[in-house]
């Protein structure tokens, strides 16, 4: 018995999570690692998901893994984009790829050896454990249909998005999470970016600004990473390990689907709610693209670890995007014409 | 006791120093934030860089201006006892509490805050928010801060002892923070 | 109770014993989370690295925008005070409904309620009331406890009143939109207003002595002329609240930045009056300073205790208990408020917000419970966290900016009767739900079935795609040939009849 003992030792670890309960599919997510974890290791080692600001504040994740103040983080890697932009290709950098070909990349690709060689001088090791599939632009109380019509728009947008749609003229703002929707309500902002329909109507943000654009070409198909202590993954066993990277992959997993099947009702709750469904320009998007390719050129240029990571990320997209044409596109845009003719 | 008493005074000047610059900070800390609100409504412009800055100084007035909150006896207290009992005593309680209450947190809380800020500074990490300022020096705050506060606590204990002692008088009464 | 362990309860006794001894609550806050942050290493519970979240937490309170209200609004009401422009407002309701007895009650009432619409903290509403009108109260024969009583209680309605603090973390907490939450405050708001006036007209005729008229002298015979001129000093500050208020209605500034902008008002109203000296701005600025030290150290104090609390599982221990009770809906309710108001003897609002309405929410959500009109009666309810003795945060405020003259214990005694009306409003609020919900904007009930969106812009001067039979220029790659999608006009929504 011993001997087991010792296999299977007893281990009890603390995650925090970047998102607060409300928000029931992110927030989700630590729970599904949680109790996979739990069942598939017959107890012996539990990790107990906390809500943003039960011990740490949401922003401050990062440190508090890296500090070894707790083992694990649920977040987003691009919340610390302030200590590295390499952060933000962890998540999801503007016009990076869609959920499908982030798990691609992470999984079968380069994605996560890369980003762990990176995440090792932070004294982190992360795992995709999440991902919302494509986003939404955003909230705007005005039409937005030139690039004119961006210039001096207030918008909630933060990391390398607001500094990329701050090259257009935008004025990426911050307001508390509390103000957002006086905020949009009163005018002191124009516009606010959140997730997608599921989350955004709980919000009520389309009560005080009606637009609704789309896409939200800076989160394609964002990964929330769970964030370890790497010197405390180091420390697991070796089937511990195993069992907690299964543990994540379903939630990684599981998050998108909980997504696909919530989002599509609550896009009709707000659209019967006066939401208004708009898309970005052709123009807008393609010089969105050109500001962010020039950004990333700037962040390369100074910074080694980005530049290795992003231009494996991007060799990747040429190919992925050549084959989805002929695969996802051609079968997804047949049945949406017959979605549109009202044959499904 | 006269070298500790000088010792006192010196913390406490420096206590009163940053406590002063502290209540500009609360006058800046207004004009920058309605110059915000007022650049933004008139002129249709704003920065991240000039919304964190009012956030610096609150951190600013906050932290370093609770040394000399502290030397000012206007830290709130439940005063069912404190406020009830003599004068010697409320010097007791005052000493107890320094040395077991006050000493022991600020000292273990200037030491948690030095690797937070030394973490901070190494990375050079700025805001996440586009056009946003640099993080140490706010974090840096925090480590001065609570150093002071532990500078005063340990001013303030000079003063009680010397009090119970006789070498000097102490004011115990417990002021109202707001004349 | 001691299913897990004996440490959380311990730590409840800890927190009250720290503090009756009599040293500042902030550092006491700090060593009793500490001390038992030492215990929760020695037993295993957590280790050395997981004390390091404090720094994290404080980052995270001195970076919170919404604290900010603190010393903004502390410093409106310090110039304010200072150059006697509030007096002037509150002396000015007083001397209008002089003749009656309780007079400045109503007009401290009013001009809560009217502070309440402008700010959403407690503290910088206790603390401009206090400093503002406790003295003028007190001048004129007010008994100390109805007279604190009565600010105190006027101070907390900020926090039902929109905007509010708490009901912005609620509605974060319970996943709700902040702007249904002021909606269903609205009702509670009128409610708890009418409860006090009506106390103070009950008192006034049953007891006339504690709230007496002012003097003769004082608010002068009824005249048209003093009529013109109570209402002309009054024009002053209303402007000013009206200025602050109206900066948030229309969109010039956040709540936070009004207060900013309250200040520079109050600034340029003194120097109209030829009262804004700097002497007078430093005596505000200093008292500004260390109100607002001494508030948020408290918050940074009572975040040590809470995250050893957690660590500690002081939130499974709570959780545990909450689980199996009997008695439906109406039963869950009736304990949940129990417990939250004891709770609240020894926790403040952002605490239960964080640790306890986590736990709720799903239990209330499963029993059919409208998580708004929950939201709103729990943010009633916490309202008295504000107002017990001997830890209410709105008495410590109160307490710390209160003339010597007078006695702790009348704050104490003088909370209590408004503690009561408080638990009033709970149960109206509790037995009759439309208080909350008949202000709430309906959505149109529909069934998502008949929801028809068509999305617009594929194609258009939307986001289009290429036509799908063109070749993109690589040989052998073209696209198989498909029909392009037909250009759309934007969004359309067809209910289908
Ligand atoms: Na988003
Ligand atoms: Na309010």
């Amino acid at each position: 018995a011993p001997a087991i003992a010792q296999e299977n030792p007893k281990i009890a670890w603390r995650m925090t999570s970047s998102f607060p309960k409300s928000l029931d599919t992110i927030y989700g997510a630590a729970d599904d690692i949680s109790k996979h974890l739990a069942a598939s290791t017959n107890g012996n080692f539990t990790i107990q998901p906390f809500a943003a600001g039960e011990i740490i504040p949401g922003l401050q994740a990062a440190d508090a893994v890296s500090a070894g103040t707790v083992e694990a983080a649920h977040t987003c890697s691009y919340y610390f984009v302030g200590k590295d932009p390499t952060y933000a290709i962890g998540t999801a950098i503007p016009f990076g790829l869609n959920g499908r070909l982030t798990n691609a990349w992470f999984y079968e690709g380069n994605g996560n050896t890369l980003m762990n060689e990176f995440y090792a001088t932070q004294g982190i090791y992360g795992l995709p454990a999440g991902n919302t599939g494509a986003q939404m632009g955003g909230w705007f109380r005005k039409e937005i249909n030139t690039l004119d019509d961006l210039k001096g728009v207030k918008m909630r947008i933060a990391g390398l998005a607001g500094q990329v749609i701050s090259k257009l003229g935008v004025i990426p703002q911050q307001i508390a999470g509390g103000d957002i929707y006086p905020a949009l309500e009163k005018g002191t902002i124009d516009a606010s970016e959140f997730v997608g329909p599921y989350d955004d109507l709980k919000l009520g943000l389309h009560k005080v600004a009606k637009y609704y654009y789309y896409p939200g070409w800076w989160e394609g198909g964002p990964t929330v990473h769970a964030f370890f202590n790497l010197e405390k993954w180091n420390s697991l066993p070796k089937h511990y390990q195993a069992a907690l990277t299964d543990a994540c992959a379903f939630a990684n997993t599981n998050m998108m689907a909980k997504y696909d099947m919530k989002n599509p009702p609550a896009l009709k709750q707000l659209v019967s709610e006066g939401a208004t469904l708009r898309p970005f320009s052709q123009e807008i998007m393609e010089a969105c693209f050109q500001a962010s390719i020039g950004i990333y050129g700037e962040i390369s240029a100074s910074n080694p670890y980005f530049k290795k990571i992003y231009e494996d990320q991007t060799a990747f997209k040429r190919d992925a995007y050549l084959w989805m044409q002929l695969s996802e596109y051609t079968f997804d845009t047949f049945m949406m014409i017959q979605q549109r003719a009202g044959k499904i | 006791m006269p070298v500790f008493l000088a010792v006192s005074r010196l913390i406490d000047a420096v206590s009163q120093f940053m406590g002063k610059l502290s209540e500009y900070m609360v006058l800046l800390c207004c004009l920058i934030s309605a110059a915000n609100a007022l650049i933004r409504y008139t002129f249709n412009y704003s920065s991240n860089g000039w919304l964190e800055i009012q956030w610096y100084l609150f951190a600013f007035v906050v932290v370093l201006g609770a040394a000399h909150t502290l030397r000012m006896n206007e830290h709130v207290r439940v005063d069912l006892i404190y406020g009830s009992v003599s004068d010697r005593a409320r010097l007791w309680i005052d000493t107890i509490g320094l040395i077991v209450f006050l000493l022991p947190a600020c000292i273990f809380l200037t030491w948690l805050c030095w690797p937070f800020f030394w973490l901070s500074y190494m990375q050079n990490e700025v805001s996440s928010n586009a056009g946003g300022l640099i993080r140490w020096p706010v974090k840096l705050i925090l480590v001065a801060g609570f150093g002071l506060l532990t500078l005063q606590g340990f001013s303030e204990l000079i003063k009680r002892i010397a009090a119970l002692t006789g070498h000097l008088v102490v004011e115990t009464k417990y002021e109202k923070p707001l004349q | 109770m001691f299913d897990f362990g004996i440490i959380p309860p311990a730590m409840f006794v800890g927190m009250v014993l720290f503090m009756l001894y009599g040293f500042p609550v902030a550092f006491s806050l700090a060593a009793v989370g500490l001390f038992f942050g030492i215990i929760g290493i020695a037993t295993g519970h957590f280790s050395e690295a997981f004390l390091q979240a404090l720094p994290l937490r404080f980052f995270g309170i001195v970076s919170n925008d919404l604290l900010l209200a603190i010393p903004f609004f502390t410093f409106m009401g310090a110039i304010l005070e200072r150059c006697g422009l509030a007096e002037d407002l509150l002396e000015g309701m007083g001397k209008l409904f002089g003749r009656v007895p309780g007079g400045l009650a109503y007009a401290v009432i009013l001009v809560g309620a009217v502070l309440g619409a402008i700010t959403g903290t407690v503290a910088a509403s206790v603390i401009t009331m206090g400093v503002i009108s406790l003295p003028i109260m007190l001048r004129y024969g007010y008994s100390p406890r109805l007279a604190t009583g009565v600010i105190a209680a006027s101070g907390t309605i900020t926090q039902v009143i929109p905007p509010s603090l708490v009901l912005v973390v609620l509605a974060d907490q319970l996943g709700k939109s902040v702007g249904d939450m002021y909606l269903g405050a609205i009702g509670p708001s009128i409610l708890q207003v009418s409860i006090f006036m009506i106390y103070i007209l009950i008192l006034s005729i049953v007891k006339p002595a504690s709230v007496p008229p002012l003097p003769r002298e004082v608010r002068g015979d009824f005249t048209w002329a003093l009529l013109f001129k109570v209402l002309s000093g009054m024009v002053p500050s209303i402007v000013l609240i009206f200025l602050v208020l109206g900066t948030i209605f229309m969109g010039l500034a956040t709540p936070t930045e009004a207060g900013a902008l309250g200040v520079v008002g109050a600034m340029v109203l003194a120097a109209m009056h030829r009262r804004l000296t700097w002497p007078l701005m430093q005596e505000a600025m200093r008292s500004t300073m260390h109100i607002t030290s001494m508030v948020v150290m408290i918050l940074i104090g009572s975040t040590c205790f809470s995250l050893v609390f957690q660590g500690m599982d002081g939130s499974r221990w709570i959780e545990h208990m909450l689980s199996g009770i009997p008695g439906g809906p109406v039963g869950f309710l009736i304990f949940v408020n129990i417990f939250i108001f004891v709770l609240a003897f020894f926790l403040d609002f952002f605490e239960i917000a964080f640790i306890v309405i986590p736990m709720l929410a799903p239990v209330a959500s499963a029993l059919g419970i409208d998580l708004i009109w929950f939201g709103v009666l729990i943010c009633v309810n916490m309202q008295t966290s504000f107002m017990h003795p001997p830890f209410g945060f709105a008495l410590f405020y109160l307490r710390s900016i209160a003339d010597r003259g007078v006695k702790t214990s009348d704050i104490y005694m003088g909370a209590l009767p408004w503690v009561g009306m408080q638990l009033i409003l709970v149960a109206i609020v509790i037995f009759w739900p439309q208080s909350v919900t008949y202000w709430l904007k309906k959505g149109p009930e529909v069934d998502l079935n008949t929801i028809k969106i068509e999305v617009p812009g594929f194609g258009g001067n939307g986001l289009g795609l290429p036509p799908m039979g063109t070749p993109p220029g690589m040989p052998g790659l073209s696209l198989p040939p498909m029909n392009g999608l037909p250009g759309q006009p934007p969004a359309q929504v067809k209910p289908a009849q």
